[in-house]
């Protein structure tokens, strides 16, 4: 089939979400969607067209054990998720790890090793708190990193990121109790810096985990955050 | 009718795996796309199945949706519909073996308790006001489309229900199809 017309895409999208292909044709449109991006495209029109035929279905709740199982089954799940994403960050957890060591051997041994001369001998302080940031596949896609009362955070791209055009990738603070805020625009570079608006001890203190979400432009104090495309823990070493 | 805004910030906080927000997204949500689901399998606990795969789907794949391509609520019913499909195709698929029929030589069906699917499109037709581009495709053209839709039967199914030639059903699907790409994509 030649699937570069788009006429017969819109056609095989469109008894797709209907519903009435068989199942062969229903799969090899299933395996097409997923490496085509033109055929998901009409997909996604059609779901957005034939989504007022359904709303004429009569509503039913489900029993209650059916919560119940998906309670269990994403519980687990998510346990799975956890320490598997903890597995694929190695390389980033042996940077984090490296840190906590130095500044193991600095308290053990203040005397020997002050803070200072580790500045001294960097030119910097060490990170004091660190962020990893994964995409829905658990893939670690950005490093955030700042010195405590610095106003800089460092920001490391581990993966591309592919910023929808007239976006911009937002990074979120994701307080324990508050809204979301918005650090700031993460910019597209290897390697780049990111001015703060306050020191990170103010600003991360009592944050658990960072997100990041395209939008427009770097939205205003109070914000909704679009959903989150990237996602991760923010942790303080020291 | 949930509000949409409320469902997209539910979604967002899943994805963070937030878990009081993934109840809520289930109490505001799972009784529609129940609905949908038994209409389809016309079997309660095959839908019950259906249901807890799709929420355990949503939990894993919070993060991959974009309030810029899809509504909540279509989002949602796309991932229902497909696994309810799936499940539809794999079981009509299966060769149904009976203990029974070799003995009294009948078959046994579960009866089909849904309501009737020209009833489902005549009433999203109506709240649609579509009503005026469907007018002229009538009697088994018209079924065929709600068949297909509601209880998502292929060309084959459809044709063997309405005792018609397949090569019909299919020209009349995607006639009614075109259609009503016309009449949905109009502004209202």
């Amino acid at each position: 089939m030649n699937y570069d017309d788009p006429d017969l895409l819109d056609r095989l999208a469109a008894e797709y979400v209907f519903g009435s292909l068989p199942s062969r044709v229903r799969r090899r449109f299933e395996r097409l969607r997923q490496r085509l991006p033109a055929a998901e495209e009409a997909v996604l029109d059609w779901e957005r067209r034939l989504i007022p035929l359904s709303a004429s279905v009569p509503s039913e709740r489900p029993p209650a054990r059916i919560w119940d199982a998906i309670d269990q089954r994403t519980g687990g799940a998510a346990r799975r998720s956890s320490a598997g994403s903890w597995r694929s960050l190695w390389p980033v957890w042996g940077f984090a790890f490296g840190i906590v060591a130095t500044l193991g051997v600095i308290r053990l041994f203040p005397d020997a090793m002050p803070i200072e001369a580790i500045v001294q001998d960097r030119g910097t302080l060490p990170q004091s708190y660190v962020g990893v940031l994964t995409d829905a596949q658990n893939n670690a896609v950005l490093l955030a990193s700042s010195t405590r009362y610095g106003r800089l955070l460092s920001i490391k791209r581990l993966r591309p990121v592919q910023v929808p055009s007239g976006r911009v990738a937002v990074l979120w603070a994701l307080p324990r109790d508050g809204a979301p805020f918005a650090v700031g625009i993460v910019p597209m570079a290897e390697k780049a810096t990111l001015t703060l608006a306050d020191t990170s001890e103010k600003l991360f203190f009592d944050v658990p985990r960072l997100a990041v979400s395209f939008e427009t432009a770097l939205p205003a104090r109070g914000a909704t955050p679009s959903p989150f495309v990237l996602t991760g823990h923010c942790v303080k070493l020291w | 009718m949930v509000d949409p805004v409320e469902l997209q910030r539910l979604l967002s906080r899943v994805a963070l795996g937030d878990r009081r927000a993934f109840r809520s997204l289930y109490d505001a949500t799972s009784a529609s796309l129940f609905g949908v689901a038994i209409r389809i399998l016309n079997r309660r606990d095959r839908a019950e199945e259906v249901i807890q795969d799709a929420f355990v789907n949503v939990w894993q794949r919070a993060a991959t949706y974009s309030r810029a391509t899809s509504q909540p609520m279509t989002w949602l019913t796309a991932i229902v519909r497909n696994r309810a499909l799936d499940v539809l195709r794999s079981e009509s698929a299966r060769p149904v073996e009976s203990l029974h029929d070799e003995e009294d030589g009948s078959i046994h069906e579960t009866a089909d308790e849904r309501p009737d699917p020209l009833g489902l499109l005549e009433r999203a037709v109506d709240e649609t006001r579509i009503r005026d581009c469907l007018g002229d495709i009538q009697g088994p053209q018209r079924q065929c489309l709600a068949l297909a839709y509601y209880h998502g039967l292929s060309h084959s199914e459809v044709a063997a229900r309405l005792v018609a030639p397949i090569g019909s059903v299919k020209v009349w699907i995607r006639r009614g199809l075109a259609r009503l790409k016309l009449c949905l994509d109009r502004p209202q």
